[in-house]
């Protein structure tokens, strides 16, 4: 044990030895998880479809139109102009956009002329069908009120006639400020619910990044296992160490187990980050979530370890580390949603560490999961941790001859 | 005395190739013993072997009565290993590879901070013992991968070619210290492919060559093993080609060998004293100019010329 020990802060030394080790071990993983956590959308962001809208009558109809478009769940009106709008739509950069033309006036639609706006639509859009449909529901809610207001100033002239047109005006817009009100408080004749169906996409960046950059940054160093154990092949210190009375089970007790144990005190500190500034709930679950990271840990210190007896230089080992902890990430879902992907992608990377793990640390996070929850997950991290060491180890002593 | 070393037909074979070719040989008590050969040789492989590095293919060897197939533990506790390469830690300073190594070894608390500290001072680096060894020269990280192997003072101390890429000074100070060592009572298997140092360091020698053990005994055994031969050394002014000189030298009556370079030829004859006037003689009738002559008793260079037909430092 004290020899394990002494390897182990040996390493720690040696890793350490060089201040640009915290840049990896905290500052960089920090960094990317505080960017990615506010570059990509969340919940609270207006996912609605934009809606160039321009208003070339600007008048007190045209912008009660635009409040009413406001009100949408489907599009997002964005005031510009003529051009702007015809050029955008010819770049395919918008899908459709819409022309209150002059002469759209209240005046006008009580002498009941027709009045027409203009929609564009790109071809073959679902959504422009979508954002059609929410144009004519905002323009209903407007003639309605402007209906409603008419039909009461004829209701009243019926019963007694208007001394003057100022009076006539005054009560057109009492009836019409009530029609608005009265439709503002009608209830709601379809009540929506959003379900949290297993199939949804969950996602918080927050969580998602936390955990993501979590991985991605602990996972790099354990495959640099290899890294350290191509180096003391190469230093001579290997060959020195098997000449004393020190086994290769105690090297590579020492050598697995010190990097396991840095890796988990970088997740501890990424995780009391992740907890404190972008209050990702990681604590729900403390067992679960020390199993999760030991499994996880297990299972990237193996493949390290197997990587060591098959690569020849200390560069080779360096850049194998890098290149696979970034596709592994990438693919097992750590920077994107892993739900982004093509489901036969998303089948194959079943074969991926960090799938698993991300899978996990999601449960723990954004599922709100229990152990019981994620016993599969940190059963196939063991899984794997098993599979590589014995494959690598078994590689170490048989190159030791 | 008894053998610290006992080595009996070892063989190892890479593949098809054969490193060490059953070699058998045995170490007394307080020896220095040297394995001499070209590069090569077979001698890193050897002492490999004995320090459990790896096992044999065939035959076996016992350290201190220990076998280094059977009891590795054993024997490596008995041994220090002194590589020919510098394994060391660069990153880390003097005194961290010290402890670190001493705990390898099995020492711990103050009997190991007193022996780093003893090894500093004997390999001469108390005052950079807080420096990273990246930033040692050559000889500094020479004496403290010797120092490591010291450590635990071990009864028997292999050590592989230890001045190989090094400055004369530092050669020096090595070689007394492996003197040093050996009047302490430390037995040492030393590995090299100088002449001189096997000469001068060994009670016995070991000749190697492609693996097998080609001659063993002490300096002046393996002389006799040749016979009465001296070695005589020509050395010419530049502007003679002395290649298609060798032919004739070889035709004197009493020359054994001619080995020619650069502007020197050396002969080995069989009685320098009776052979030098012929040629004297030989050398004035071909109008060479002969800037200085040598007369040297037979050494290592010449047993491994007679043994294998090539110079050592072929």
């Amino acid at each position: 044990m004290k020899k394990i020990l002494a390897i182990i802060r040996k390493d720690i030394l040696l890793r350490f030895s060089s201040p640009a080790e915290w840049l990896f071990f905290l500052i960089l993983p920090i960094v990317f998880t505080v960017v990615l956590s506010m570059g990509t959308p969340s919940e609270n962001a207006d996912h609605r479809s934009v809606l160039l809208v321009v208003d070339e009558a600007q008048t007190s109809l045209s912008r009660e139109i635009l409040r009413q478009l406001e009100k949408s769940s489907v599009v997002r009106p964005v005031e510009t102009n003529r051009q702007d709008a015809e050029q955008r739509f010819r770049e395919r950069k918008v899908e459709f956009w819409m022309l209150i033309p002059e002469g759209v006036t209240e005046e006008r639609q009580q002498k009941g002329e027709d009045l027409t706006l203009t929609f564009y639509e790109q071809p073959n859009q679902t959504i422009a069908l979508a954002a059609r449909r929410s144009v004519q529901e905002s323009l209903r809610a407007v003639t309605q009120s402007l209906q409603a207001a008419q039909f009461a100033v004829e209701q009243a002239e019926e019963v007694r006639p208007f001394e003057n047109e100022a009076q006539r005006l005054a009560y057109y817009q009492e009836a019409r400020s009530l029609a608005i009100r009265l439709q503002n408080e009608a209830p709601e004749r379809l009540a929506v619910i959003r379900e949290n169906t297993p199939d949804s996409v969950p996602y918080d960046p927050r969580a998602n990044s936390s955990a993501g950059q979590l991985i991605t940054w602990v996972f790099i160093p354990l495959f640099g296992i290899s890294v350290l154990m191509v180096g003391e092949r190469e230093g001579h210190t290997l060959a020195r160490l098997m000449t004393t009375p020190t086994s290769a089970g105690t090297f590579l007790a020492g050598t697995i187990l010190g990097q396991v144990f840095l890796a988990l005190v970088q997740m501890a500190l990424l995780i009391g980050f992740g907890m404190v500034v972008l209050k990702v709930p990681w604590g729900r679950e403390p067992l679960g979530l020390a199993l999760l990271l030991t499994a996880s840990a297990l299972s990237a210190a193996a493949l390290g370890t197997l990587l060591g007896t098959m690569v020849r230089s200390t560069s080779q080992a360096n850049n194998l580390s890098i290149m696979l902890g970034m596709v592994m990430a990438l693919l097992g879902g750590c920077w994107y949603p892993l739900e982004l992907f093509p489901q036969a992608v998303q089948t194959a990377v079943k074969i991926l560490p960090t799938t698993w793990a991300m899978q996990g640390m999601l449960d723990l996070t954004l599922r709100a999961g229990s152990v019981r929850d994620i016993w599969l997950e940190s059963g196939v991290l063991l899984g794997f941790a098993a599979v590589f060491f014995l494959v690598g180890i078994w590689r170490f002593r048989r190159q030791l001859r | 005395m008894s053998a610290i070393v006992l080595v009996q037909e070892l063989v190892k074979t890479y593949g098809n190739v054969l490193a060490v070719d059953g070699i058998s040989f045995a170490i007394e008590e307080g020896e220095i013993f040297s394995l001499l050969g070209p590069n090569g040789a077979g001698k890193t492989t050897t002492i490999s072997i004995l320090s459990t590095l790896f096992p044999p293919t065939r035959g076996e060897a016992w350290i201190g009565g220990f076998s280094i197939t059977r009891e590795p533990m054993q024997v490596r506790r008995m041994i220090g290993v002194i590589p020919q390469e510098i394994a060391l830690y660069e990153d880390l300073n003097a005194r961290e590879n010290l402890l670190f190594w001493g705990q390898m070894v099995g020492l711990e608390g103050k009997v190991l901070k007193q022996r780093v500290d003893e090894i500093l001072e004997r390999v001469g680096l108390v005052e950079k013992a807080r420096q990273p060894v990246k930033t040692y020269s050559g000889g500094m990280k020479r004496r403290l991968n010797i120092g490591v192997g010291l450590l635990h003072a071990p009864r028997l101390l292999f050590m592989d070619e230890p001045t190989v890429g090094i400055d004369p000074q530092s050669r020096r100070a090595i070689l007394d210290m492996v003197k040093d060592l050996n009047r302490s009572g430390v037995t040492i298997l030393y590995t090299t492919h100088y002449m001189e140092e096997a000469q001068e360091l060994s009670h016995r020698i070991g000749i190697i060559d492609h693996g097998k053990m080609i001659a063993i005994g002490t300096l002046s055994e393996l002389i006799r093993q040749i016979g009465e031969q001296e070695k005589i050394i020509l050395s010419f002014s530049e502007d003679q080609h002395l290649a298609p000189l060798v032919d004739d030298l070889n035709a004197l009556a009493g020359v054994n060998h001619v080995i020619a370079e650069n502007h020197s030829v050396t002969l080995i004859v069989d009685k320098a004293e009776e052979i030098l006037p012929e040629v004297m003689q030989w050398g004035h009738q071909r109008g060479l100019k002969i800037r200085s002559l040598q007369i040297e008793e037979p050494d290592l260079e010449a047993v491994f010329l007679h043994l294998t037909g090539r110079a050592l430092r072929d």
